[in-house]
C-alpha cells in the first residue's frame, strides 16, 4: 500500500494576462500512493484544477505555461515526455472526471462508442470483448438495461447517468490513477451519494488511487485517506483526514472547518465564518502568506516571508507563523 | 403567511394547435404555514418544486389552486393595483447574482430602482442616502455606489441583491438557493447576515435550498419536498433527531457529515433511481418508486400529509407516531 505512483515536486504553474503573472500553482509538492484517495480542498480561483490539470498537461498554452518542477508517475517524469507518449498515458494509466458530464461528452457519439474508443486505443482488445467490458462496467454502476442503454446517446441520459458513463469510460482501463474534478457538484444530493459510493467501490476493486478536488467538506471526510488543503495556488495544510478535521492548525483550514453548518449539531451550534474574499491571485506577493488579508492573527512578519510548510505531526504539515496562536483559538470556538 | 392546498400546474402542449396533451404538476397540492419574524425552509431536489413554490407566493406565477393568505389577505383576490403596492413588503433574491443585476446600471441605480418606481422616498439626496444606508447595512462599502456588478465577487454581489431587496423595507424574503452559487467561506458570511437582519428588522424568509445542512442552520422550521409535494415539515432541530418520512431519513444521510468520525460511523441509506418525471409521477405515495419500505398500499393510495405530534407533519402510511 505504501508505494508511492504520483510524486509531484516543486509544480508551479502560471498564467500569463496582459504581460502579468498568475502564479495559480506555486511551488506546490505531494504525493500519492498506490490506491489512495487524496483530497484536494480549495475555493474558487486557489489553484486546486489547474494543479490536476497540470499532471494532466492539459495548461491550454497560451496563456498557461508549466514553470517548472517534475511529476513524477511510477518514477518517470511527465514533464519529459513528448506529446505521442503523453497520449498513451491519458486514459489509460491515468484518467480524468470533469464537473460537467453534458460537457465532457460527445453529443453525436453513443454512450457505447465513447467508452469502447477508449477502451480500444489503449489495450488489444477484440471491438467484441471491449463491447463486453462496457456492458459490465455500466452494470457495475447500477445502471438497469446496460447493453441497451449502451447504444443511446448522452441526452438521453440523466445528469447522473452521463457521469456514469464518464466514470465508466475513465475506468474502462483499469487505471493505477484517476483525478475526479468536482465529480458530483453538479448533481442532486441523492445522486452524488449514490454515484460516490458506487465510484469508490470501482476504484478499490481495481486498486486505483484517486485524487478528488472539492470544495465540499462532507464528501472529504467521507471517503479521503489524506487532505491537502489549497489556498492561493499553495498547499497551506496537507495530513491525514482525521489530522486534519479534528486537528486543524492553519488559521484557513480552521476557518474552513468552522464555516459549514453541521447537521448532526444542534443549530445553536453555530456559525464562525472567515471574513474577506477570496485572494485575487494576480494580486499575492510571492513573498508572503496568500491569506494575510483575511488573516486575524496576521503580523508583519507574514507580509514579507512566505511560511514554510513545517511537519507538526506525523505526516501532518502545515503553513503558519502563528499556528499555535491559531490552535488556542480554535479551543473556543469548538463548544 | 398562510399557504393552503397550494397547486401549480404548467400545461404541457403539442403541435401547431398548443394541444394540451398533459399538465407538469410543479406543486401539486401544498399546505404550510409561515411565522412571522421566523424562517422557514424548503429543502428538496431538482424538479422537486421548491423554486415554483418560491415563485406562486410572490404571485409571479397564476396558480392553478388553493390559497395564499398573506397577512390575512388573500393573494388570489388582490386588484393588480394593491398587487403592485403588495410587491413593495414581498420581495425575492435569487441564486445567480451575475444574472439579476443589469450589468449597464451602477450599483446605486440597482438598489434605488425600486424606491423610484414605488415613490417610498423622494428627493435624489435622500435616495443616496438611503443607498449608503442599505450598503452598510450589508456590509459594503458606501463607496461603491458608482461601480457596476462587473467589479464584485460572487459573494458581494449576492450583498448587493439582498440591499436591493431591502432598500423597499419588506417584510417578507423568499431567498431562492441564495448561496449556491458561493465558495464555502462566503457562504456563511451571507447567512450570518441574513440571520443578523432578521434578528435586527424581524424579517420573515421563506429559504429554498438543495443543501439540507445550510438550510436547516438558517430555518426555525423545515419542509421536505419531493416531486411537488412536502413530505415533512417540522422544526429544524426534530428534523435531524426524529425524521420520520423514509425521503427525509435518505436525504440527511446523503449528506456527508464534514467529520470523518462522525460520518464513517454513521448507518447510510442509498436510494436507487432518480426523481420520477413530474409530467407522469407515480400512482399512490409519489415517493414509492425509490422507498426502501414501499408496500402495495403505498403504490395504490396516496398518504395524507398528518400531524403526528408536536407540530410534526409527515406524509407515509408507514409512520404512525412520533
Amino acid at each position: 500500500m505504501s508505494d508511492v505512483i504520483l510524486d509531484i515536486r516543486h509544480l508551479r504553474t502560471s498564467f500569463f494576462q496582459n504581460g502579468t503573472e498568475v502564479r495559480a500553482v506555486d511551488d506546490m509538492s505531494y504525493q500519492v500512493r498506490q490506491g489512495e484517495c487524496v483530497a484536494i480542498i480549495g475555493e474558487s480561483g486557489s489553484g486546486k484544477s489547474v494543479s490536476a490539470m497540470s499532471i494532466f498537461r492539459l495548461i491550454p498554452y497560451p496563456p498557461g505555461i508549466i514553470r517548472g518542477g517534475e511529476i513524477l508517475f511510477k518514477g518517470h517524469d511527465l514533464m519529459k515526455l513528448s506529446y505521442e507518449e503523453m497520449e498513451k498515458i491519458r486514459g489509460s494509466e491515468i484518467s480524468m472526471i470533469f464537473q460537467e458530464p453534458s460537457t465532457a461528452l460527445n453529443p453525436v457519439i453513443p454512450i457505447g462508442k465513447q467508452i469502447v474508443e477508449n477502451i480500444l486505443l489503449h489495450s488489444s482488445m477484440s471491438k467484441q470483448e471491449a463491447w463486453q467490458r462496457a456492458e459490465l462496467l455500466l452494470a457495475k454502476l447500477d445502471i438497469p438495461n446496460p447493453a441497451a442503454r449502451l447504444k443511446e446517446y448522452p441526452h438521453q441520459f440523466s445528469g447522473g447517468m452521463q457521469q456514469r458513463a464518464m466514470i465508466a469510460m475513465a475506468m474502462s482501463c483499469q487505471p493505477s490513477l484517476l483525478i475526479a474534478d468536482e465529480p458530483t457538484t453538479a448533481l442532486d444530493v441523492t445522486v452524488q451519494a449514490q454515484v460516490l459510493e458506487q465510484l469508490n467501490e470501482l476504484r478499490q476493486e481495481y486498486g486505483t488511487a484517486l485524487i478528488i478536488i472539492t470544495h465540499n467538506l462532507g464528501i472529504v471526510a467521507r471517503y479521503a485517506d489524506s487532505v491537502k488543503i489549497v489556498y492561493g495556488g499553495k498547499i497551506v495544510e496537507e495530513g491525514s483526514v482525521r489530522d486534519i478535521f479534528n486537528h486543524p492548525h492553519h488559521p484557513y483550514t480552521i476557518g474552513l472547518i468552522n464555516a459549514v453548518p453541521r447537521l448532526d449539531l444542534p443549530r445553536s451550534h453555530g456559525l464562525r465564518t472567515i471574513e474577506g474574499e477570496p485572494p485575487d491571485m494576480s494580486k499575492i506577493a510571492p513573498d508572503s502568506c496568500a491569506f494575510k488579508q483575511r488573516c486575524r492573527y496576521a503580523t508583519e512578519e507574514c507580509g514579507s516571508r512566505r511560511p514554510p510548510l513545517t511537519e507538526v505531526g506525523e505526516g501532518h504539515s502545515c503553513a503558519c507563523f502563528h499556528m499555535n496562536q491559531a490552535q488556542e483559538g480554535a479551543k473556543e470556538v469548538v463548544m | 403567511m398562510l399557504v393552503n392546498d397550494l397547486k401549480m400546474h404548467f400545461p404541457v402542449t403539442k403541435g401547431l394547435l398548443r394541444r394540451q396533451i398533459g399538465s407538469v404538476k410543479a406543486v401539486d397540492g401544498v399546505s404550510f404555514a409561515v411565522k412571522r419574524g421566523k424562517t422557514l425552509g424548503i429543502v428538496g431536489e431538482s424538479g422537486s418544486g421548491k423554486s415554483t413554490i418560491g415563485n406562486c407566493l410572490l404571485s409571479r406565477l397564476p396558480i392553478t389552486g388553493g390559497d395564499i393568505m398573506f397577512e390575512g389577505v388573500n393573494m388570489r383576490n388582490i386588484p393588480a393595483g394593491s398587487m403592485r403596492k403588495m410587491r413593495k413588503t414581498l420581495q425575492m433574491i435569487t441564486q445567480d447574482p451575475f444574472a439579476s443585476l443589469d450589468p449597464r446600471f451602477t450599483i446605486r441605480k440597482c438598489i434605488s430602482e425600486g424606491i423610484e418606481i414605488h415613490n417610498t422616498i423622494s428627493g435624489k439626496q435622500a435616495i443616496d442616502e438611503k443607498v449608503s444606508e442599505m450598503l452598510n447595512t450589508v456590509g459594503l462599502r458606501p463607496e461603491f455606489a458608482d461601480r457596476f456588478p462587473h467589479e464584485f465577487s460572487g459573494g458581494q454581489r449576492q450583498r448587493i441583491s439582498i440591499a436591493r431587496a431591502l432598500a423597499l423595507q419588506p417584510s417578507f424574503i423568499v431567498c431562492d438557493e441564495v448561496v449556491s452559487a458561493l465558495d464555502v467561506s462566503i457562504q456563511a458570511q451571507i447567512v450570518s447576515l441574513l440571520m443578523k437582519l432578521q434578528q435586527e428588522i424581524g424579517l420573515t424568509y421563506v429559504f429554498i435550498g438543495h443543501d439540507l445542512s445550510v438550510v436547516r442552520f438558517i430555518s426555525h422550521e423545515v419542509a421536505v419536498m419531493y416531486l411537488g409535494k412536502i413530505m415533512e415539515i417540522t422544526s429544524s432541530d426534530e428534523l435531524y433527531d426524529h425524521p420520520l418520512h423514509p425521503y427525509t431519513q435518505a436525504l440527511i444521510s446523503a449528506a456527508p457529515i464534514p467529520n470523518p468520525d462522525v460520518d464513517r460511523a454513521r448507518e447510510r441509506i442509498l436510494l436507487k433511481g432518480e426523481i420520477p418525471s413530474p409530467m407522469n409521477p407515480p400512482k399512490g405515495c409519489n415517493f414509492c418508486t425509490r422507498c426502501p419500505h414501499a408496500d402495495n398500499r403505498c403504490r395504490e393510495e396516496e398518504p395524507v400529509f398528518a400531524d403526528v405530534g408536536n407540530h410534526h407533519f409527515v406524509a407515509c402510511h408507514k409512520v404512525t407516531g412520533r
